[in-house]
C-alpha cells in the first residue's frame, strides 16, 4: 500500500520487466497507466492489474514519436487527473551490429527510443510534478552503458546517455521536490535476451553470476517500487545496479 | 522467530535511527556502541515503543572485543540476520603534515578496520544460515574525496572496495554486502560542532533536493537493504545524499 492513491505511468508496461514493475505497482495501491506500442498485450496487463483491486488504463505509445507521447500524456491526465511517478521502461536493444556495419537509420532509432524516449516522456510529466512539489522519475539503462559490449555499441551509448539525462534533470528538478535515479538491471529472464541466444545460452548466462538465483522481472521491479516510495525522498541523480554481483560499480 | 539485526554505531545518529527502523520492522535489534549509555538508552526507547532489543559495549577496532561480542550473541540469540556496521566517523579536519601517524590509525582503525573485523567474525554464521544481510557504511567523501580528510576519504573509499571484495566471496552461500554511503546527515555529533544555519549556509546551495540528510532518510536505505526486494544486489554502493554527489 505505499503508493496509495499515486497515479503511475510505465511505459514499457506490456512485458518483461516494464509488465513486473506495473504489477508492482498495482500492489501497491497504485493507478497504473501502462504505455506501450503493443496495445493489446498493455490491455492485458492492465486488466491484471484491475483484478489485484487497483485502477489501471493502457494506452498504445510510440515513444520516440513526439505526437504519440503527448497524446499518452494527455490520455493519462484524463483519466487518472495527475501523474506521480513516471518509470521509463520501454526501449529496444536490437539490431546487434559491429560499429563499422551498422547503419545510420538504426543508429537513430536506438538513441531515439531508449534516450529519447526519456527526454520526450520527462518533458510531458514534469510540468505538472514541479506544480505538484513532488514526482519520482525513474529510468532503465544498463550495465552495458558501464562496460560497454562488442556488437552492440549503440545500446550501450544510449544506455550510457540515459544516466547523463537523469543526473542533469535530477539537478534541474531537484529544488521542486522530483527526484530522478536510474536503475541498471543485469541480464533478466525476460524475452530480450532470448532474441539472439540460444535457450541453453540464455540460461548458462543468467546462472553465471555469483549470487545463486536467476535474475528476475519482480527482482528489478523491487527497487523500483522503493525509488518509487516515500522511503526513497532524499535519493536523486543515482544510479542503482541490480545484477546479483555480476557488475558492481 | 524474529530475525535479528547487530548494528554497530547503534547508540547515535544514523546508527539509531536504523536501529529503531530495524525495529520497527519487527527484528530483535543488538545496539553495539562504544557510548554504552547512548546504546542502552536506545534499547530502552524501542522497548518502549514495544520492539526488542539489547545494547552491548564494543569498541569495533579490537579484534577481541569483536570476537567476544559475536559469540555472544551467537550463543544467546542463535543466529545474525542483518549487520549494519555504522561505527566510524572523522575525527580530524587536518592537513596531511599535521596528521601523526597515531591519528591516521585511529581513523582507519575505527571505519575500515572495524568494518572488516565486524564482517569476519559475522560472516560465518550468516554463511552457515545460508542467508544474511551485511550492509557497511562508506561517505560520498569515499568517492569525492575531501580535503583535510585524508584518512576517513581513505577509509571510506577502501570499505567500497572491501565490500565488493566481500560480496564475491559470500555471494555462493546467499549472504549479500553492500554499502550505503550517505551524504552529509544532520547527526547530533554533526550538529555539536556546527550551528543548523552554518549547515544551511554552506550545504543547501549545492544539494540538488534543496537540504541535508536526516538519520531516517538513511535508516529507510539499510531497511531496504534487508528486505526481499533487495535480493538480486550486492556489492553496490548506495548513495544517499540529496543528490550532491552522482557518481
Amino acid at each position: 500500500m505505499r503508493l496509495k492513491n499515486k497515479v503511475a505511468v510505465v511505459t514499457g508496461g506490456a512485458q518483461g520487466i516494464g509488465r513486473a514493475v506495473a504489477l508492482g505497482m498495482g500492489r501497491e495501491s497504485a493507478k497504473v497507466v501502462v504505455a506501450d506500442l503493443q496495445a493489446e498485450k498493455a490491455q492485458s496487463v492492465a486488466s491484471q492489474i484491475q483484478t489485484l483491486g487497483a485502477e489501471a488504463s493502457a494506452v498504445e505509445v510510440d515513444v520516440a514519436d513526439e505526437t504519440s507521447v503527448k497524446r499518452m500524456a494527455k490520455s493519462a491526465f484524463d483519466r487518472f487527473g495527475r501523474v506521480d511517478i513516471l518509470v521509463n521502461v520501454a526501449g529496444i536493444y536490437f539490431p546487434k551490429a559491429s560499429v563499422v556495419d551498422l547503419s545510420e537509420e538504426d543508429w537513430d532509432s536506438t538513441i531515439d527510443i531508449n534516450v529519447g524516449s526519456n527526454f520526450l516522456c520527462c518533458r510531458e510529466f514534469v510540468p505538472s510534478m514541479r506544480a505538484q512539489k513532488s514526482g519520482r522519475i525513474i529510468s532503465l539503462a544498463s550495465g552495458i552503458g558501464h562496460y560497454g559490449m562488442r556488437q552492440f555499441a549503440h545500446y550501450a551509448a544510449s544506455k550510457a546517455a540515459v544516466m547523463g539525462f537523469v543526473k542533469a534533470l535530477a539537478r534541474e528538478v531537484g529544488p521542486d521536490g522530483i527526484t530522478v535515479n536510474a536503475i541498471c538491471p543485469g541480464s533478466a529472464n525476460t524475452s530480450m535476451p532470448r532474441q539472439h541466444r540460444s535457450e541453453e545460452e540464455v540460461l548458462a548466462r543468467l546462472r553465471s553470476t555469483p549470487l545463486p538465483r536467476i535474475l528476475e522481472p519482480e527482482d528489478i521491479a523491487g527497487p523500483i517500487l522503493f525509488l518509487a516510495s516515500d522511503a526513497a525522498a532524499y535519493i536523486t541523480g543515482q544510479t542503482y545496479n541490480i545484477n546479483c554481483g555480476s557488475y558492481m560499480f | 522467530m524474529n530475525s535479528v539485526a547487530l548494528i554497530t554505531g547503534g547508540g547515535n545518529g544514523i546508527g539509531r535511527a536504523v536501529a529503531h527502523r530495524l525495529a520497527a520492522a519487527g527484528m530483535t535489534v543488538v545496539i553495539a556502541d562504544y557510548d554504552h549509555a547512548a546504546a542502552q538508552q536506545v534499547r530502552q526507547e524501542i522497548i518502549d515503543s514495544g520492539g526488542n532489543a539489547d545494547a552491548l559495549s564494543i569498541n569495533v577496532s579490537v579484534a577481541r572485543e569483536v570476537k567476544a561480542l559475536v559469540t555472544d550473541i551467537a550463543q544467546r540469540l542463535g543466529r545474525v540476520d542483518v549487520l549494519a556496521n555504522i561505527a566510524g566517523g572523522s575525527a580530524y579536519t587536518k592537513r596531511i603534515e599535521e596528521l601523526t601517524w597515531a591519528q591516521w590509525k585511529e581513523v582507519m582503525d575505527a571505519n575500515l578496520k572495524g568494518t572488516f573485523l565486524m564482517c569476519r567474525e559475522v560472516a560465518p554464521i550468516m554463511q552457515r544460515q545460508k542467508s544474511g544481510r551485511i550492509i557497511n557504511t562508506a561517505s560520498n567523501y569515499g568517492v569525492t574525496g575531501s580535503a583535510l580528510r585524508t584518512p576517513y576519504a581513505a577509509a571510506k573509499a577502501g570499505i567500497i572496495t572491501f565490500t565488493k571484495s566481500l560480496a564475491l566471496e559470500l555471494a555462493p552461500d546467499n549472504v549479500l554486502a553492500n554499502t550505503v554511503a550517505p551524504g552529509p546527515t544532520d547527526t547530533p555529533r554533526v550538529m555539536e560542532k556546527e550551528s543548523a544555519e552554518s549547515r544551511q549556509q554552506r550545504w543547501w546551495p549545492q544539494i540538488p533536493l534543496g537540504r541535508t540528510g536526516l538519520p531516517r532518510d538513511l535508516a529507510e536505505m539499510y531497511f531496504f537493504l534487508t528486505t526481499p526486494e533487495s535480493a538480486a544486489m550486492t556489492g553496490q554502493t548506495f548513495h544517499v545524499n540529496g543528490g550532491v554527489v552522482m557518481p
